[in-house]
Formats: structure tokens, C-alpha cells, sequence
């Protein structure tokens, strides 16, 4: 019978403004089939597949959907088409029912006489929520008091309501925890046995070697190969998105749990959101890593840490100094630095040039007499860090709108070298990052730890905590539950146990 | 092979930069090119009388309010604030101000001090019940706005409506070169905080992202106050001024400001939700086109309800205009 293509795209152009996000994309994909889709960030992968769910128009090209033309006018436009898409980033309204938000743009069909019978949209978005394996959430709920991975499901849930013969997953399960990976993984796996086909979009390489039966590279906004059964390897994956080869390590390749004795940091007794009278020590020239799922307090206590949010009880302190940390402005001017989680929203100003944020938190350093801050003097600091961490752009007065992810988060790493950070705390630095920076960050933590610097890296991902940390702290519902020294006998599975 | 690609490469990355310059020498000269074309416009609509030199010093005097107010108004814009309060608390200054001086006989010092004093206070309250109350600035400047209003109508019926400036004493703020050297050194010093110390630079991050700048270590409640704290220094200055060339104050007097500020933000240029790329430039090039832009109409012969209606729509149409050219992702009208 041999194998039908379901999905095709043709020579497919798009640009924004002066960028060329996407240039003669050719693309095509089998019944049954799971295609993966990697590139660094600004490759174009998400581009495409929003154009090709309807998200954004495109330049030039044409799509064939089962052998019909296709050109998606919305997203509701090709939902009806039979193509959906479970988005990158949270796309739920928090201040109506979870079945109003899985029924978004669709209440029309679902009303008589302009009346909405919202008992009938309930049941209906129930059983929409049972069949992808999320039972436990109730669709009559308001959707602001579910928690960001619920949230998440809802988006899936509301993908599922067209019954489409083609899901695009993007990046999906970086914001994902367990419970959600595996619902979204049982989801994959019905499509695959329903003949139907999955574009999966993720930066996990370990994840699409599993699920994946091709896999597609983007560069540039250029399709650079397409990968196909024992081929889909981490190495090859990497060299085809970075453009060159890798040289050396990826994560450090010593196996010694190593600092000094003296205490950077301290906290004491701290309680705050999940997380109640909590101890943490992090010592001069260590790698502190610190992991759990998302909503174990992993991230509200990297936030008490840097005197973001007050703690209720205790204190976080530098007992050298004998200071206590009750506020960004103090934690900075004792060289502490904080990169936060939701990096676009608060660690970088997005319509602010380069130079501009990385002076941020050194402005001090930069004043001359009456204040004076001169230009030339701006520009030789944001010069030297661009430098530093090769940022890519045209010069230091470009906006950071116009860089990619991964430069972005480069900045913010500026931010804090600028003004010569002792200690980082580093909130989930990788990301949605690709790996050319990726593996650019984990030498930067390197060279910082051989410097006598400090690192408190929060992070959902295992391989980075086992692979960077001198000492990691498991966390479990607020509780510190396991500590590990580096060593090189440690699995996933060892620490995995302590999280759930 | 490799060679042909990677030039073509080079070839989009220059492009790029090009266009980017292009964008970028666009939106700086726009709104002198709005300038331009307003002054040329409504020359030949008034047969050359707006460029007469009788008119120039008119247009020098009624563009001077504007433009002081603006300098200060310049750093609570670019926070993201606004205060809709500068026109009503500018009148209570120069009625506070004259009723020190002409009714109370004291020292001229003593009441330019009181003019800026009643401009700060309207501004601080402003500037402290939007950041401790977490109000919108926009709120609460209406109610400071009301009030001020009502004290000034309620003043000058007492002190007999139209209140007499003493040229006598005031008349040393009616004189040309005296305005001149104050502009200028207003100028000098807003420039130098706004774009040359963390004051400015503080500004214009809060604009950006406040929670950023906080965890930038940069204090928000103070550096929002310093804003106002400017811009109350600026309206009081500007209330000394305007009541000397009135020569008398009524309840109308300021009336209209911050609506002139409002347009001159616009046509200048001026991000209305602040950030980086505000500039103290895009202010006075504002202020000096809405000026012509009065000047003229009137002397074309149009009532001054008529300018009304006009500068209501030029506003809405400018920022139309602007949202089309920054192509809606970087927004320069918020």
C-alpha cells in the first residue's frame, strides 16, 4: 500500500519586517507517522508550524492537506481543516470555565437560538478532558485556579475538540511535568495507531530520538536535512542545527564534588509560598543545583533567595558580611545576580537596546562626577560583554526584540558578569534554549566555579543537574527530600524517586 | 558551494542592517518632517503672516509654557505615568502666588517659591497615591485635576475674578531674553538628568518593564517620585511665567496644558508608555509643532472651539499613523 502523505508544504516564504523567518520550506509528512522538528531558536520551526495551523499568514508557497490545497484563514479555519496546534507558550484565559476555554471561537455551533447552555458545553468539555486521560480536572472549574501545568492540559484539550487528523505539539513539554508529558505521549501514541500524523516540535533531543519516527532540522530558516531511523542521533541532531561540530564536552567532565569551605549564602529557617522553615548553605566556588517538579517551591525559593518575595520566618543571609537579603537592590550590592524563569517578562527589557539592559543593575559603577554617565563608557561595558559571550547582533544599540532566545538569555548572563557577580541564582537558565548556547552556558558556569564564583542552578532538567552540580537539593512538595553529592554513579532514576 | 551560501548570508545580514538604519533615521526625523510641513502648510494658508518676526515672538511666547512643562512632564511620560493635573495645578500656583505677593506683600522670591511648592505638592500626590495606593496615575491626577479646578474658581471669585499681575514687580519675567536664558538652561538640565544620569536612565527602564528594573536592583517608589518631583519644579516655573504675560490670573488660567502636552508627546514622537526610546528632543519638537500648529490656525481665522476640534483629531489620526509605521509588534503608542 506504501506510505501516504497526509501533509505537505511546498516552497513555503515568510518575513518579518527585515527578517527572513522562512525561505523555500519544502516539508512533507506520512499517515502514522511522529515527524520531529528541531532548529536553534529562531530557526524557523515555530514559524512554520504556526503558519501551518494558521496562527500567521504566509508570503509565498501552498500547503496540499490529504491531497486537497490548503490555506488555513485562523486557527479555528484549520482546526476545521483537521490540522491543530497545542502552543509554545500559556494561551488560556485565567477569568472563564475551563470548557469555555476549551471551546474558544467555537460557542456559535454550540448555541441555539443565541442562547449558550453552558451545562451542555460542560459535559461536552468533560468528555473531551476524560478521553485525553485528565479526568481529575473539572471542566465547570474557572481556569485561573488550576495551576500552570493544568493550564497547559486545558490547551491540549482544546485542540482535541476539532478531532484533528494532524497535531502539531511546539515545545509543548518543556512546560510540562510528568503528569502532562504523559498524557501528551498517550496522545501521540493514538494518533500514531489511528493512522493520523504528529509534528513534534522540541529542544529535548532525548525525547524525539524516542518518539520520533523522522526527523526534520531547520537552520537559519532553511530546511538542512531530514533524519530518518538509527540517523537521529544527539550528535548528528547537533551538528546539523548548530552548523558545525561541537568540539569537546557538553557538560563538565569531572567527577569531583568540589568548594570551598567558606559560606556565601545562607538561609535559615525560611517559609515562603510551598515551602516552610527551609535551611540552605551554598559555598564559595560551588555548583548548587536544585531540582524537583515545577511546583515543588524549587522557584519561589530561587525568588526568596534574591529578596524578590519576603520570607515569612528566618532569614537569608551572608554571614561573612553579616547582611541580610531583603531586597534585590541589597542582594545586588553584595554582587548577588538572579535570572529569572520567565526571562521576557522580567529579567530583560524586550523594546530596550543591549546596551541599555546590561547596565541595568552596574549603573553605579559606570557614574562620574554629578552623576555623569557617558556614552562612550555604556558602550565599552555592553561592547566588552557581547564579547565576551560572542551575544549575535549588529551592534551594542540593538533591541533585544529583534534577538533571538537564546542571545536574550546571553544578556541577562551580561547583566550580571558586568557587575561582577559573586553568586547567580539561575532559575531555569537553559530553557527553551538551544544547544549551541546551552553548551555555551555550561562553560560559562565552568569558568565561573574556577573563578570562585558561585552558582544556584534551578532546573527541571536531570541531565543538566547531574551533569553541572557539585551538590543537588531534591525537592518534593516544599521539602528539601534528598541531597546528592557529584558522582559519577549517579542515574535519573536515583533522584527521580525523591521528587514524586 | 558552502562559499555561495554563506555569502548570500552575508548579503541578507547587510540587508538587515540597512533597513534597520532606514527605520531607524525614519523615526527620528518624522516628527521634524511633521514640523516642517506644518510650518510650511500654514504659511501659505496665512499668506506668510506666520512667519512675520511680531509672530515668531508670539509664537516664542505661547510655545514656552508648553515646552517647560513638557521637559518636566518628559520624565513621569517615560516611566509610563501621566498627569492630566498640570494645567489646573499650574493656575492654583499662580493664584497662590499673586495672593502672596500682590494682596500679602511679600517678597517676589517668596511667592515664585510658593508656585513651585503648590506644583510639586499637586505632582507628589499624583506620583505617591499611583505607586503606595497602586491607583492609576491617570485616576487620580482626574480627581487632583477637580480639585485644583475647584480651588481656583473658588480663589479668584474671592480675590475678584480677574486678578490684576502687578507688571511692576512681575515684569522681569516677561522679557524675551530673561525667557531665552531660562528655557536654555532648563533645557541643559533636563537633558543632562534624562540622558545622562540612572535618574533618566531609571526612567526610561521603569517604562520599559518595572519588574525588571526592580530586579535590576533599581528602586521603583523613589525614582517614580523623583518624576513628579521634576515635573511639579517645571509646572511651577512655568506658572511665574504664563501669569506675567497674561497679566492677570482668572479661572481659566492654565486651563488646556495638559492637553498640550498630550499632542506635543504625540506629534514629537514620544512613547506614550515611556521606555527607552524616550527622548527630552521628541518633547520640544512636540511642543513647538502644536504651537505653530495653533498660532496658525487662529491667525487662518479659525475660532479657537474649532482649534479644539482639530487638535482632538490630529491626536487620534497621529497615533493611528505611528501604530501603522511601527508595524504594531514595536510599539511606540502603547
Amino acid at each position: 500500500m506504501g506510505k501516504e502523505i497526509i501533509f505537505s508544504a511546498h516552497g513555503i516564504c515568510k518575513a518579518f519586517g527585515p527578517t527572513r523567518a522562512l525561505i523555500d520550506v519544502d516539508f512533507s509528512i506520512y499517515r502514522g507517522e511522529v515527524h520531529g522538528l528541531i532548529g536553534e531558536n529562531g530557526s524557523g520551526k515555530s514559524t512554520f508550524s504556526s503558519i501551518a495551523a494558521g496562527a500567521q499568514s504566509l508570503d509565498s508557497g501552498t500547503f496540499t492537506l490529504k491531497g486537497q490545497p490548503y490555506s488555513p484563514k485562523n486557527m479555528v479555519d484549520a482546526q476545521n481543516h483537521g490540522i491543530g496546534m497545542i502552543v509554545q507558550e500559556q494561551g488560556t484565559i485565567g477569568s472563564i470555565s475551563v470548557a469555555s476555554n476549551i471551546f474558544t471561537g467555537r460557542m456559535k455551533e454550540n448555541s441555539k437560538f443565541g442562547f449558550l447552555s453552558m451545562k451542555q458545553l460542560n459535559e461536552k468539555a468533560q468528555i473531551i478532558l476524560n478521553n485525553i486521560g485528565a479526568g481529575d480536572i473539572n471542566a465547570s472549574l474557572l481556569t485561573s485556579s488550576l495551576n500552570f501545568e493544568d493550564r497547559k492540559i486545558v490547551e491540549i484539550a482544546r485542540v482535541m475538540v476539532a478531532d484533528p487528523d494532524v497535531l502539531i505539539v511546539d515545545e509543548t513539554t518543556t512546560a510540562l511535568a510528568m503528569k502532562g508529558r504523559k498524557i501528551l505521549y498517550n496522545l501521540i501514541e493514538k494518533f500514531k495507531s489511528e493512522n493520523k500524523a504528529v509534528i513534534f516540535i522540541s529542544h529535548d533531543l532525548n525525547e524525539l530520538i524516542e518518539i520520533c519516527d523522522r526527523v526534520t532540522v531547520l537552520r537559519d530558516g532553511r530546511i538542512i536535512d531530514t533524519l530518518e531511523g538509527d540517523n537521529i542521533s544527539e550528535d548528528n541532531m547537533r551538528r546539523l542545527m548548530v552548523g558545525r561540530e561541537l568540539d569537546g564536552h557538553y557538560f563538565r567532565n569531572d567527577y569531583i564534588c568540589s568548594y570551598d569551605d567558606e559560606i556565601v549564602l545562607e538561609a535559615k529557617q525560611i517559609t515562603y509560598g510551598p515551602f516552610t522553615n527551609l535551611d540552605l548553605q551554598l559555598h564559595k566556588g560551588e555548583i548548587l543545583g536544585i531540582t524537583g517538579l515545577s511546583e515543588c517551591g524549587m522557584h519561589e525559593l530561587g525568588k526568596v533567595l534574591f529578596g524578590i518575595e519576603k520570607t515569612i520566618t528566618g532569614s537569608v543571609t551572608i554571614p561573612a558580611k553579616n547582611v541580610e537579603i531583603k531586597n534585590p537592590t541589597i542582594a545586588i550590592k553584595n554582587r548577588i545576580g538572579y535570572l529569572s524563569k520567565d526571562r521576557d517578562r522580567e529579567s530583560i527589557i524586550l523594546n530596550a537596546s543591549i546596551k541599555d539592559n546590561i547596565e541595568l543593575p552596574c549603573m553605579d559603577k559606570l557614574k562620574g562626577p554629578l552623576g555623569f554617565i557617558s556614552t562612550k563608557s555604556e558602550r565599552k561595558l555592553a561592547r566588552e560583554q557581547i564579547e565576551v559571550l560572542q551575544i549575535k547582533c549588529r551592534n551594542s544599540e540593538q533591541l533585544l526584540t529583534e534577538l533571538s532566545g537564546g542571545n536574550k538569555q546571553k544578556v541577562v548572563f551580561s547583566k550580571w558578569l558586568a557587575c561582577d557577580s559573586d553568586v547567580l541564582i539561575l532559575d531555569c537558565a537553559t530553557r527553551g534554549i538551544d544547544v549551541g548556547v546551552k553548551a555555551a552556558i555550561y562553560r560559562l558556569l565552568e569558568d565561573l566555579k574556577s573563578k570562585g564564583k558561585s552558582v544556584i542552578l534551578i532546573s527541571e532538567e536531570l541531565p543538566e543537574m547531574i551533569g553541572m552540580s557539585d551538590r543537588m537539593l531534591i525537592m518534593q512538595n516544599g521539602k528539601i527530600t534528598a541531597e546528592f553529592k557529584r558522582s559519577p554513579e549517579l542515574k535519573e532514576e536515583d533522584i527521580i524517586k525523591y521528587m514524586i | 558551494m558552502q562559499d555561495i551560501v554563506h555569502e548570500t548570508g552575508l548579503d541578507i545580514d547587510e540587508m538587515l542592517n540597512r533597513k534597520a538604519k532606514r527605520r531607524e533615521l525614519l523615526m527620528t526625523f518624522l516628527p521634524f518632517c511633521g514640523l516642517a510641513l506644518t510650518v510650511i502648510i500654514l504659511s501659505v494658508v496665512t499668506k506668510g503672516l506666520l512667519l512675520k518676526p511680531e509672530n515668531l515672538v508670539n509664537i516664542m511666547n505661547q510655545c514656552f509654557t508648553t515646552a517647560i512643562v513638557s521637559l518636566g512632564a518628559a520624565f513621569v511620560y517615560a516611566h509610563g505615568g501621566i498627569d492630566f493635573s498640570v494645567g489646573a495645578s499650574c493656575g492654583v500656583a499662580q493664584m497662590v502666588c499673586i495672593f502672596l505677593v500682590s494682596s500679602k506683600g511679600l517678597p517676589l522670591p517668596i511667592g515664585m517659591l510658593a508656585a513651585i511648592v503648590i506644583g510639586v505638592t499637586c505632582a507628589l500626590i499624583v506620583g505617591m497615591a499611583s505607586y503606595w495606593l497602586h491607583l492609576q496615575p491617570f485616576v487620580v491626577s482626574l480627581c487632583v485635576r477637580s480639585a485644583c479646578a475647584g480651588i481656583l474658581i473658588a480663589g479668584t471669585n474671592a480675590l475678584g475674578k480677574n486678578i490684576r499681575v502687578p507688571l511692576e514687580i512681575f515684569g522681569i519675567f516677561n522679557n524675551d531674553t530673561v525667557k531665552i536664558i531660562t528655557l536654555v538652561i532648563l533645557i541643559a538640565i533636563t537633558w543632562y538628568l534624562f540622558e545622562k544620569t540612572s535618574v533618566g536612565k531609571t526612567e526610561k527602564a521603569i517604562g520599559g518593564n518595572r519588574t525588571t528594573t526592580w530586579q535590576s536592583g533599581l528602586p521603583i517608589g523613589r525614582n517614580i517620585l523623583y518624576a513628579y518631583l521634576i515635573m511639579g519644579i517645571c509646572v511651577g516655573i512655568a506658572a511665574v511665567f504664563q501669569m506675567s504675560r497674561a497679566g492677570m490670573v482668572t479661572s481659566n488660567s492654565g486651563i488646556g496644558i495638559e492637553f498640550n502636552i498630550l499632542i506635543a508627546l504625540a506629534l514629537g514622537g514620544f512613547p506614550m508608555s515611556g521606555g527607552a526610546s524616550a527622548k527630552i528632543r521628541s518633547m520640544l519638537v512636540g511642543a513647538l509643532t502644536i504651537t505653530f500648529l495653533t498660532n496658525g490656525l487662529i491667525i487662518a481665522g479659525l475660532a479657537m472651539e474649532y482649534v479644539n476640534i482639530v487638535k482632538g483629531l490630529l491626536f487620534i489620526t497621529v497615533i493611528a499613523v505611528s501604530y501603522d509605521r511601527t508595524n504594531l509588534k514595536q510599539v511606540v503608542f502603547m
